[in-house]
């Protein structure tokens, strides 16, 4: 389906998003993605990154790193794009519903785990404790900042940002994401954590929560695999005996981390 | 008023060590309070003691020729400062407090002595050390691998 770009906006080097406009209300779940065509040039997996509650715009973030997010790129506001989708499995938002909350995002990885948040904050008082955890390279790489400084400063929400480093301009932490996942207050009976970002990332920051007491049943990541079909068919996106496309990108951990610590996969 | 061994003893490094062992090293101990943008440890000076923070940040930084600084990690409360004496060593960064800290230091002589006098004491405080650097090493690691390019 074509869609025109309504906003197209810069985030961070080299990082974009579009807020884009559907022709009919656009419905998802946190977590799915859509493939979106770059005539000629070719089609890729994006995670919607806007607010499931708004039916009239479809956001996507996207970091250039090839062809087709290239391509992608030199769109303009008022361009078309080809959308397809929604696709994929999505956060554990009903099974999260009634226990404390952690979100961990590494990099973009906050993008797709964007809805979620959203959706956490719009039902807030479903939830116990809410905490979000964000790893960014450097101070200038993080993502929807001002946004992570708005939601900081609700009294409902704890927040914290690392860096891996920085020069004097930043006053938080410096260091890698598992360090705050090791200091968070959590109660690990309660607890259900999403987590998004670079995979070696995620096995940290997995193994860090399972040292804090968590079940690998408590713990859900999103997975990224190169994809054609976009829905089960081609077997491009295959992980072990699952479709990412189809079966992910949310998985529960325990579902996957045996394939994740296999070599090629 | 709380006293200077029963505070020490609440320090998550010297967690579970045995009270006559606190006993011991608390004559090896000062409580010390760090303004904003002093410095613990200067890079090429010799580290004369160890910290264990209670209170603050403290961030280790390099410099670039250029004059910029680069900060690399930054320390907690609870965290230890000054693991490289056991080498020993000078210190490889300059280590600032970001904001008000306060640590207990431990004199390395100080320590070292009773270490090797009581080495039950020795080993407690060695295997702590070696915990330590072995979470640094795999902060460290991951860092390195530099995953959000
Ligand atoms: C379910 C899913 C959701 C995704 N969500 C997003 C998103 O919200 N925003 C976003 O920017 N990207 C997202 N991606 C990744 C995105 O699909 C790829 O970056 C894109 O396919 C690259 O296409 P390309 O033609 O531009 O680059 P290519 O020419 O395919 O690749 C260029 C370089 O980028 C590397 N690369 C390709 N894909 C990835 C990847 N997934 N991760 C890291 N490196 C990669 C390649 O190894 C190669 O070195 C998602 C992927 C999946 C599977
Ligand atoms: S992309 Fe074709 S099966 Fe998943």
């Amino acid at each position: 389906m074509p869609m025109r770009i309504g906003r197209a906006g810069h985030d961070i080097d080299g990082v974009f998003t579009w807020a884009l406009e559907p022709s009919a209300p656009f419905a998802f779940e946190p977590g799915q993605f859509n493939m979106l065509y770059a005539h000629g040039v070719g089609e890729v997996p994006i995670s919607i990154s806007g607010d499931p509650n708004d039916f009239s715009s479809l956001h996507h973030t996207i970091r250039v790193v090839g062809n087709v997010t290239e391509a992608l790129a030199a769109l303009e506001a008022g361009d078309e794009v080809g959308v397809r989708g929604p696709f994929g499995s999505t956060w554990p938002l009903a099974e999260a519903s009634g226990q404390d909350v952690l979100f961990v995002a590494g990099g973009l990885g906050l993008a797709p785990l964007r809805p979620a948040i959203l959706s956490v904050l719009t039902r807030r008082s479903e939830f116990g404790q809410v905490t979000i955890i964000y790893g960014a390279r450097s101070p200038t790489d993080i993502l929807f900042r001002a946004e992570l400084e708005r939601w900081r400063g609700r009294f409902d929400v704890t927040l914290e940002a690392i860096v891996d480093h920085s020069g004097t301009d930043w006053y938080g932490p410096v260091g890698v994401v598992t360090r705050l996942v090791a200091e968070a207050e959590i109660e690990p009976e309660y607890c259900v954590a999403m987590l998004c970002g670079p995979e070696i990332m995620m096995r940290f920051t997995a193994r860090e929560l399972e040292q804090r007491g968590l079940e690998p049943s408590q713990i859900w990541v999103s997975l990224e695999r190169s994809m054609k079909c976009g829905v089960g068919l081609c077997g491009h996106c295959q992980l072990g005996g699952t479709f990412v496309c189809k079966d992910g990108p949310v998985y529960r951990y325990d579902r996957v981390a045996s394939k994740l610590l296999l070599r090629g996969l | 008023m709380e006293d200077l061994e029963s505070i020490l003893q609440k320090h998550s490094f010297l967690a579970d060590l045995r009270p006559e062992h606190v006993k011991l090293i608390v004559g090896c101990a000062k409580n010390l309070r760090f303004r904003p943008g002093e410095f613990l440890a200067r890079e090429g000076q010799k580290e004369a003691c160890m910290y264990l923070i209670r209170r603050g940040t403290v961030a280790i930084e390099t410099h670039a020729p250029n004059g910029e600084t680069i900060c690399i990690e930054t320390l907690m409360p609870g965290d230890v400062l000054g693991i490289s004496w056991v080498t020993p060593a000078t210190a490889h960064f300059d280590c600032r407090a970001r904001d008000t800290v306060i640590a207990f230091s431990l004199d390395h002589d100080c320590l070292d002595r009773k270490m090797r006098e009581d080495a039950a004491l020795g080993y407690a405080i060695t295997s702590r050390l070696l915990d330590n650097t072995y979470q640094r090493l795999s902060r460290l690691r991951l860092q390195q691998l530099d995953v959000y390019r």
